[in-house]
């Protein structure tokens, strides 16, 4: 299966198998970083499930949508390599992406 | 003590506890946050880092039992460390299988994200004009007779017709379907235990659902109907139009009894809170704070239920495989190692968010969004139209002795009327 690799609030990395077809939410809360809330189930309607991504793979990704970024705008931590992780699909393209979940709201 | 003393109340039946299950759920915490209960084979989980870890663990917990509990017996007999095998062959036996919150993966990831679209933030915005002009309708009338009846003349009303907007249900149909929903029971139904949970209204309205699908899927328009009847799992497959069907009907179940309910609680701290209601009136933008400690403290979904798929853990207590969980979401929110001053009323709690009155993980409520609108705007517009609201007296009694009744059942926490009276402003 492919990968991706989630470095914690704590700096710890930690490598997560993925089902292509989920979003990248889905892959980091079943694998229990307790970093992401995910407070909404994935409606975009929370911001706690905001990471950062690798810069290399930040033009690979799905566009955003103005929800996205209307949302991400509210957040202090928000930077160009902001994304929502249950706004986004991961595809096997996107094996060995690379994310940081950002610190807390 | 005699063994009538010590035992326990019945969760599933006592009027006791439907009166006051917060009293209940506090002597079960007491025996632990993980607790087998006498009564029946379920096990009650009352702690909050308890019920977060159950509904986290999708691996180990299977959704299958959800809308029923333990007031319908498990169909068969659980052999082993590991029956997922006997839930998947036997599933379909179990009342409300066809819904979206019993699935278990890998179905439900795909159907729920059928739904996602309908509750963006800007689809929800974009309906907020239509929600408080609703609001303003179904009010002013009950202002100018000085009260109504707040649940069955207000909300149920109001949030049927906003979920018919959401889904895009043509205006000449969305009387029949409230017509459908008024004359049926909230689900967990305690005075029925031969049909705990009824679907009959669901049914009927799936009836239009099935044209609409078709009808947009030969010729799709640009309406939400059509973006709904076109859209596809994210595997890019096309769903079956019967999974569509059952999609949009169950919004209706879902959304209409949990969203009026919370509303009549909420009324009832805006009342009988010293202060609360002029402190609102004051400063309406309190509203959604408000909003989020009546989930806390009252929110409208007392439990939810999982089945144990294998031999697994729920922080130290160990769970066999086939066990039914009763996760006490409404005690996990008063868990007092998790809440400072659990059943105290405050505006202010850090991380109030983080409450369960919606559920968390791959089941989280996905219309919570819609219903914090909704009944935001809904509240908005009574104290508008009001300059004071109490409660009719000659239907509920004098404060400190009111005489409230709620909703027979045991997954829904509400008050079944709540009479108004309304002064004009
Ligand atoms: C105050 C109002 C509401 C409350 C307290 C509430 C509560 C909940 C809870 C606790 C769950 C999770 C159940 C579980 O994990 O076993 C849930 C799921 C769900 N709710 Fe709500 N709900 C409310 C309003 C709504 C509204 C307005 C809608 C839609 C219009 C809705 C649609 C759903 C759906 C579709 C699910 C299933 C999600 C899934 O299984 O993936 N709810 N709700
Ligand atoms: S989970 Fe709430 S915005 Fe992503």
């Amino acid at each position: 299966m492919p990968q991706l690799f989630v470095t914690t609030r704590k700096g710890e990395e930690r490598s997560v198998e993925f089902e292509p077809g989920s979003t990248a939410m889905q892959a980091i809360y079943d694998a229990n970083f307790a970093d992401i809330l995910a407070l909404c189930g994935g409606v975009c309607s929370c911001a706690t499930c905001h990471i950062y991504v690798d810069p290399r793979f930040v033009e690979a990704l799905p566009k955003m949508s103005a929800d996205e970024n209307d949302l991400l705008e509210g957040s202090s931590h928000r930077n160009e390599r902001s994304r929502l992780s249950c706004q986004f699909r991961l595809s096997p393209e996107l094996d060995g992406l690379r994310v940081t979940i950002a610190p807390e709201d | 003590m005699t063994d009538q003393a010590t035992a326990e109340r019945d969760y599933f039946s006592d009027p006791s506890v439907l009166k006051d299950p917060y009293d209940y759920f506090e002597e079960m915490f007491s025996k632990g946050p993980v607790h087998q209960l006498q009564s029946r084979d379920i096990v009650m989980v009352t702690g909050y880092d308890e019920a977060l870890e159950v509904l986290r663990n999708t691996q180990d917990f299977s959704s299958a039992i959800c809308v029923v509990g333990a007031a319908y017996p498990l169909p068969f007999e659980p052999r082993g460390d590991d029956v997922s095998e006997q839930i998947k062959a036997h599933r379909h036996e179990i009342p409300g299988s066809d819904l979206l919150v019993t699935y278990d993966q890998p179905q439900h990831p795909a159907s729920r994200s059928l739904l996602n679209r309908l509750f963006a933030p800007s689809r929800l915005k974009a309906m907020e004009g239509y929600m408080s002009g609703l609001a303003d309708k179904l009010l002013q009338d009950a202002v100018a007779r000085g009260g109504c009846e707040l649940v069955k003349e207000i909300a149920v009303p109001y949030v049927t017709y906003v979920v018919a907007d959401l889904l895009g249900v043509p205006a000449a149909d969305r009387d029949l379907f409230r017509a459908a929903l008024d004359q049926s029971a909230p689900p967990g139904n305690m005075n029925d235990s031969e049909k705990p949970t009824e679907f009959s209204a669901l049914e009927y309205m799936a009836g239009f659902f099935v044209r609409y699908v078709h009808e947009r899927r030969a010729a799709p328009g640009n309406d939400v109907l059509s973006e709904f009847a076109t859209a596809k799992y994210p595997d890019g497959s096309t769903p079956d139009a019967m999974e569509l069907v059952r999609l949009s009907t169950f919004l209706f179940g879902a959304g209409q009894d949990t969203t009026a309910k919370l509303l009549g609680n909420s009324m009832r701290y805006i009342i009988d809170t010293p202060g609360l209601q002029q402190q609102l009136r004051t400063n309406r933008a309190l509203i959604p704070a408000f909003i989020e400690e009546v989930l806390r403290l009252e929110g409208s979904s007392k439990v939810t239920f999982r089945v144990a798929r294998k031999k697994t853990r729920v922080l130290d207590t160990e769970i066999p495989a086939g066990k039914r969980v009763v996760v006490a979401l409404a005690a996990a929110n008063r868990d007092p190692r998790r809440w400072e001053e659990p059943k105290a009323f405050k505006l202010d709690r850090p991380k109030i968010r983080e409450h369960l009155a919606f559920g968390r993980g791959a089941h989280t409520c996905i219309g919570a969004p819609l219903a914090r609108a909704e009944v935001r705007i809904m509240l908005d517009r009574l104290l508008e139209h009001t300059s004071d609201i109490g409660f009719s007296e000659a239907y509920h009694g004098k404060p400190g002795n009111r005489r409230l009744d709620y909703e027979p059942s045991f997954i829904i926490r509400g008050l079944a009327q709540l009479h108004l009276e309304l002064k004009a402003a």
